[in-house]
């Protein structure tokens, strides 16, 4: 599928037949939404750790920009994840309508990589700061 | 969003065609007459999401007043949607999901990304509030 097709499939009102293939198990359909709404906590959950880092947490000695660093990506994974989430919902309603195997998710692998990344940053910033 | 013709039974020849995991209970099971649990899921599902945006309205209340109302203004309506789609069904059938519903929600969590994006950037902040001096 092109890019655009891709984007398409994604929007309200794109490409995608409300009414085409069958009606799924309804549990399938309850199940999918859940898992939205699952990720949408997880988005949610991050914006608030990353308001609270630069927020609430003391400055670190001798890196100024420290609580920003941790936390401003923190809320853009946030907004980042609520997105993916939409779509992946979109596309997994979609197999379930068709009766195609469900796609893979890439959900998984930006938050894990995302949290490798912070977690590497944060080791950065206290090693930093310790170092008198 | 599910039409009309969604909700009605299905022939029994559309039925077999399909997939067992795709078509779904087989008559006599008892998730066949009631999808209850997972209807309940579902609405517990939508509950702590509405709690969610609650939460973080009251955090951003300590930062930015408008910006923690506005948030918490959008508690109720996730809640009443969340159960519009609950109660909008018989047992059994298909909820009632829209794609608009599900969009509400993405919208809504990015509004309050960049709602706190722009307090994380430019917003007063209260550095140190979590560190408590030792007595």
């Amino acid at each position: 599928m092109s890019r655009s097709g891709r984007f398409a499939a994604w929007w309200p009102g794109g490409d995608v037949d409300p009414e085409e293939g069958h009606e799924p198990d309804p549990r399938f359909t309850f199940a999918n939404e859940r898992t939205f709404l699952a990720w949408s906590r997880t988005a949610l959950a991050l914006v608030v750790a990353g308001l609270g880092i630069v927020q609430l947490l003391p400055p670190f000695p001798r890196v100024p920009v420290g609580r920003h660093l941790l936390g401003v990506p923190l809320i853009i994974l946030g907004a980042v994840l609520a997105i993916v989430a939409y779509g992946e919902w979109v596309r997994n309603q979609r197999a379930l309508r068709r009766g195609d195997p469900l796609p893979r998710s890439v959900m998984p692998w930006i938050l894990a990589a995302t949290i490798a990344g912070m977690a590497i940053i944060s080791a950065i910033v206290l090693l930093i700061s310790a170092l008198r | 969003m599910t039409g009309p013709t969604a909700r009605e039974p299905e022939k029994r020849e559309e039925r077999e065609e399909r997939e067992p995991a795709q078509r779904g209970p087989e008559k006599g099971e008892p998730e066949e007459a009631d999808t209850g649990l997972a209807r309940e899921r579902t609405s517990l599902s939508w509950t702590r999401t509405a709690i969610s945006f609650a939460a973080l309205g009251g955090v951003m209340l300590r930062n930015n007043v408008i910006s923690g109302l506005i948030i918490l203004a959008v508690t109720p309506l996730i809640w009443r949607v969340g159960r519009l789609a609950v109660s909008g069904s018989p047992p059994g059938q298909l909820p009632v999901v829209g794609r608009n519903r599900i969009l509400l929600i993405t919208v809504s969590v990015v509004g309050v990304s960049l709602l706190c994006l722009f307090i994380a950037l430019l917003g007063p902040a209260v550095p140190g509030a979590l560190h408590r001096e030792g007595p």
